[in-house]
This record gives structure tokens, C-alpha cells and sequence, in this order.
């Protein structure tokens, strides 16, 4: 037998705590440390070799020939032919028609050292776990690479690219690179349904709960970035995320309650969980409700391992849909996602598939590329609302049931139980978007007018220099001249927001780092999510009343009803479109 | 766990219990409530919270 050790965190816990440390790493960036620039991006790919790279440029390998010198930029022709410009500290023995060489971190040494970084950042959760860290480490050596080569799957540019021919393919399916989240989860699915040995092998690592919650907490400090570059639409998205889901709390549950119990005849111990599992928030909240209501364990625990199955169903067929009926809609889209998915991993992922899905079709079709991560940002939005309200919808429940229906005796429901059950992941992003918050919202106020002006200078620039040839001798002298003040006036107004631009460089040199940890979190999640999804429970006997009540709720009403609110709440509601 | 309890066990041994009023209230009020905090909500979100581009 082995022995069991003592946990010291539990899940929740353990992915605030993580999220913390690795923000707080992150921050070292305001001290001038890019701390996490050494991770590995992916980019799409025709050949291997070129897919992996550092998440910072400046430490991608660069060789070539110097075409030009401006100050501290210069622009180096690449073997390859392409040029690209660079900014040095120290232009001294540079010179063009010389050669420039950088050594920089290979893409595959970047890649190994994520895989180690994480592998040791883990095993330790692991450990505060009371998991078997032996065993952790090879199911996550295991569950990291297959997850990783399924993302370089997902990149390959006949699969990802939006554009095929700038992509050098002559067709693609246009998925963006995130189609590696769908190649991990289709993979998982395999491995979980029809490789149980090698599930059963590596499945100390299989904890998608524990890796999405701790991108969510990551993802915060995004999301609090960009709410600074648009606080009026973040503010928007928040609140109306907020909206959307006391509509569903109220009308999804009394639904789900009522047929389960009048049209199916399930007795209140199963109903009251199996309504919250359907309609809210899948396995946490029948596991909340179950606890308020006094159920035996045993109830939630069944319901939950149905909501893990078609929460992967969702999860597979909604973000396409979504993709074909609502890319004009893309925040309601995303909304839905969050209202409609049950579980956590399920919801944020399908929230990320839907924002890349759409960001392609809408880019594809009519031109227009929005910013990413806004539609995982309404999808992320409501889902979290719907984690911190089972816990007051538990207490509500446990209320009621105690005063109203059957208490047991000595029992009494205190306040204490909403915190208890609050998830406490929802505290890291919380932490994370405020500090980001906090510090680009100023830095915001004072570029953005400065940086309207200088657009507004160089327009102007722009025109004068179109109009300078066409014009008398006595009046170039004068435009010339108002030219260079103009010229100079930008200088000025550069040079009178230059801190404000290096601290808010740093800030997205931060975050940069987070969400490079925050998408690789998200691509183990879809991989564990596949392996933990057992579709052979379908084949149980007597799931067929559960999974009845389950289909006709989810396909009858609830994916409707979500999508009727998300539409109330965010029709008309459009991400920024990148510009140029 | 569910693989060491049966599922189908579990379901026949649930018992008929007939819908009790409070249980009536709570999903009428439940519905109730909502549709009439859709009106309320939508119209704060879009006086007070308008989607800014």
C-alpha cells in the first residue's frame, strides 16, 4: 500500500497560491528583469524548425547584414532575405554593410526550459497536495509533451493559417493556432476512452480543474491590461456578465428543478443538485448544493461525472456554432460560451476556442481583426460570476431547506458557509486584474491624448509634404519650416510621455509573460479535460433517467436561454478592432 | 465513488415525493424575479453601462 500523505492545499488554494508566486515573478519586469521572456511561443509553421521561439525578441537568435542605422535602430537584412529593425544600447563598431549577430536562446532550449520551469513549479504543488510527486512528475512529463506536440499540430499552417497565402500554404482550415486546443482535447478523448492504462498511468497529473483555475487567476492580469486600453467597454462586459448571470441563476434553475422533479419524479436530494449541475455551473455547484441540502455524497458525485461528459460534448460542438451563427455577434458569443458550458476548464476553454474561431472567420469574411482575448474575456466574465455565486446560492438553498422544507436536528446554516465555499482561485484573478489595473489606467490617461495629438501632428506632416512640390518657390520655405516645427513638436510631446511608455511596455512585458504560462495552462487543461472524460459511463446502467432529464434540459432550454440573455446583455457589443 | 455505488441501486431506492407548495413558491418566485430583473438589469446596463468602442 502507499501511504497517503497529508495535503496541505487543496486545488483551489493551491491555484491561487501558484498564480501569485508566478505574478509576482512576473512584476520583476518594472525592475527591468523580463522574467519570463525565456518561455516558448509558437508560432504558425510550414517548417518545424521555425515554429519555436522565445516569447521576447530580444532574446530570438538574430543574424544578418546591417542596411541601415538610425540612432539606436538598426535594420539587418536576415539570410532568409527578410529585414527586420532592432534597437540597440550601443550602435559603437556597428556599420552598414557589416554583419550583426545575436545568440540568443534557441526556440527548442526555450522549450525545454518551460517544460522544466513548470515541471518543478508543479511537482510542488503536487506536493503541497499530498499527491505522489514521483508519479506526478512523469504523468506530467507525460501529459506536458503530448499536450505541446499537439499544439505544434495545431499551428501547422495548413491548419491555423487565417491567410493561406501569406502563410506560403495554398489552402488552410483557417482555425488559428489555437486548433492545438482541439487537437489536445480530441487526443485526451482518445486516451481516456480508449488507452485507460496509459489514463490510468499518468493520472496523478490529470487535474484540469487545477490547471485552468490557475490560467483564470493568470489571466486576470491580461484582462486588467487590456480593461485599462477600454475601460468603458471592460466595464461594460463586467457589468453586464454580472447581469447575465442572476438571469440565469434565477430562471435556469427554478426550470431544471421543476422538471426534474414534477415531469421525472426525482425526490429533492437529487433533483436540487442535479438542477444546479445542469443549469449552473456543472460539478462544483452540484457538489455545493448537494453539501446545503444535506444530500448524501454520493448524489452530487454521480451527477458530476454526467456534467463532465457533456460538458466535453459542449465543449466540442458550441464554439463552431458559435463560429457559423454569431462571428457578428462576437461578445454574445462568448458570453453564451460562459453561461452555457457547465465546469470550469470546459467554459474558459471553449470561451478561448470561440475567440480565436471567430477572430478568424471575422478577419476571413469581412476584413475585420479584432483584439483577441475579448470574447474570452466575456465568456471568462460570467463564468466567474457563476463561481462566486454558488456559494451564495448554496447558502440561499441551504437557508431555505433548513427553515422551510427539512432541517435536521442541531443543524444551523451561519454566513460563514458563502466563504467556505467561495472559490478562492476567483481571489488571484481578482488580484492580478487590479494591480495591472491599477497601474496601466494612468499611464493610459496620460499616452493616449498624447498620442492622438502626435497622430494628429503627423497627419498633418503627412499632407504639408504631399502639398510642398506643388507649390510657388516663396511659400515651400514656410511649409518646410512648419514641417520641422511640427517635427519637433512631436519630439517634445514623445519625449514628455517617454517614462509613461517604458513603465507601460514593462506592464505588457509582464503580462506578456503571464499569458505565455496562462496558454500553455490552457493547453494541459484541454488534454486532461479529453482524458478524464469517460464516455463509457454513458453505457451505465440507470444513467439513462440522468442523462434523459440532462439532454432535454441542455438541448431543450438552458443552451437557448443563455443565448437569448447573452444577446440581451451583449448584442451590439464589439471587441477593438486592431487597426493597420 | 460512483463505480462502487451503483447508479441504477441508487435511483430505485429514491422515493415519490410529492412537489411541496414551498418548493412551487421557491421556483415561481425564482422565475418571477428573473424576468422582472431582466427589465431592471437591461435597462441599468445600457443607461449605465453602454458598450464604448
Amino acid at each position: 500500500m502507499e501511504e497517503k500523505k497529508t495535503a496541505l492545499l487543496n486545488e483551489d488554494w493551491l491555484a491561487f497560491w501558484l498564480a501569485m508566486v508566478l505574478f509576482a515573478i512576473s512584476l520583476l519586469s518594472f525592475a527591468g528583469i523580463n522574467s519570463f521572456g525565456w518561455l516558448v511561443s509558437t508560432k504558425e509553421w510550414t517548417k518545424l524548425e521555425k515554429a519555436i521561439a522565445p516569447v521576447s525578441a530580444k532574446l530570438v537568435p538574430l543574424k544578418g547584414v546591417i542596411t541601415k542605422i538610425d540612432g539606436n535602430k538598426v535594420t539587418i537584412k536576415k539570410p532568409d532575405g527578410k529585414e527586420e529593425t532592432i534597437t540597440v544600447k550601443d550602435t559603437t563598431g556597428l556599420q552598414v554593410g557589416g554583419t550583426y549577430e545575436r545568440k540568443g536562446l534557441s526556440g527548442f532550449a526555450s522549450l525545454i526550459l518551460t517544460y522544466l520551469f513548470l515541471l518543478v513549479v508543479m511537482s510542488i504543488g503536487a506536493s503541497l497536495l499530498g499527491a505522489n510527486v514521483g508519479r506526478f512528475i512523469v504523468g506530467f512529463t507525460i501529459v506536458f509533451w503530448i499536450s505541446y506536440a499537439c499544439w505544434l499540430i495545431g499551428h501547422y499552417a495548413y491548419i491555423a493559417a487565417t491567410d493561406a497565402k501569406k502563410a506560403g500554404v495554398p489552402w488552410s482550415l483557417k482555425l488559428t493556432g489555437e486548433a492545438g486546443f482541439i487537437v489536445a482535447l480530441l487526443v485526451g478523448l482518445f486516451i481516456g476512452n480508449f488507452l485507460p492504462g496509459v489514463a490510468n498511468f499518468i493520472k496523478e497529473a490529470v487535474r484540469p480543474e487545477l490547471y485552468i483555475k490557475t490560467a483564470i487567476a493568470l489571466m486576470g492580469a491580461l484582462i486588467g491590461l487590456k480593461s485599462a486600453e477600454a475601460f468603458g467597454l471592460a466595464s461594460a462586459v463586467l457589468f453586464r456578465g454580472l447581469c447575465a448571470i442572476i438571469e440565469a441563476y434565477l430562471i435556469y434553475w427554478a426550470l431544471v428543478y421543476l422538471i426534474a422533479r414534477k415531469y421525472f419524479k426525482f425526490s429533492r436530494e437529487w433533483a436540487a443538485p442535479l438542477a444546479s449541475g445542469i443549469s449552473i455551473c456543472g460539478v462544483s455547484a452540484a457538489i455545493a448544493t448537494g453539501g446545503a441540502i444535506k444530500a448524501r455524497p454520493v448524489v452530487p458525485i454521480m451527477v458530476s461525472s454526467l456534467v463532465v461528459i457533456f460538458a466535453v460534448i459542449e465543449l466540442i460542438i458550441l464554439p463552431f456554432f458559435a463560429q457559423q451563427f454569431l462571428w457578428k455577434e462576437p461578445m454574445v458569443a462568448g458570453a453564451w460560451m460562459g453561461l452555457a458550458v457547465k465546469t470550469d476548464g470546459a467554459a474558459f476553454a471553449s470561451g478561448a476556442v470561440v475567440d480565436a474561431l471567430i477572430r478568424a472567420k471575422a478577419e476571413t469574411v469581412a476584413g475585420i481583426k479584432y483584439d483577441a482575448g475579448w470574447m474570452l474575456m466575456a465568456a471568462s466574465t460570467t463564468k466567474l460570476f457563476i463561481d462566486i455565486f454558488i456559494s451564495i446560492w448554496a447558502f440561499l438553498l441551504a437557508v431555505i431547506w433548513c427553515t422551510k422544507i427539512e432541517c435536521k436536528p442541531g443543524e444551523k446554516v451561519q454566513a460563514v458557509e458563502i466563504w467556505r465555499r467561495f472559490p478562492k482561485f476567483v481571489l488571484g484573478y481578482a488580484i492580478t486584474f487590479v494591480v495591472i489595473l491599477l497601474i496601466a489606467i494612468p499611464l493610459t490617461a496620460k499616452i493616449t491624448p498624447v498620442e492622438n495629438e502626435i497622430k494628429k501632428i503627423e497627419k498633418e506632416i503627412a499632407s504639408l509634404e504631399k502639398d510642398l512640390p506643388s507649390k510657388p518657390q516663396q511659400e515651400q520655405a514656410a511649409i518646410a519650416e512648419k514641417i520641422n516645427s511640427n517635427k519637433a513638436r512631436i519630439k517634445e510631446l514623445k519625449d514628455s510621455i517617454a517614462s509613461e511608455k517604458k513603465t507601460q511596455s514593462q506592464a505588457k512585458e509582464a503580462t506578456g509573460g503571464t499569458n505565455a504560462l496562462r496558454v500553455l495552462f490552457f493547453l494541459i487543461t484541454f488534454f486532461t479535460i479529453g482524458v478524464v472524460s469517460d464516455f463509457r459511463k454513458l453505457w451505465e446502467e440507470g444513467i439513462g433517467k440522468l442523462a434523459l432529464v440532462y439532454l432535454i434540459c441542455l438541448f431543450g432550454f438552458i443552451l437557448w436561454i443563455g443565448l437569448f440573455i447573452s444577446w440581451i446583455f451583449f448584442h451590439g457589443v464589439k471587441p477593438p478592432v486592431i487597426s493597420g | 465513488m460512483p463505480d462502487e455505488t451503483k447508479l441504477s441501486e441508487e435511483l430505485k431506492k429514491m422515493e415519490y415525493e410529492e412537489l411541496l407548495p414551498v418548493e412551487k413558491k421557491l421556483i415561481t418566485w425564482s422565475i418571477v424575479l428573473g424576468v422582472i430583473l431582466m427589465f431592471v438589469l437591461v435597462w441599468v446596463s445600457y443607461t449605465f453601462f453602454p458598450a464604448q468602442h
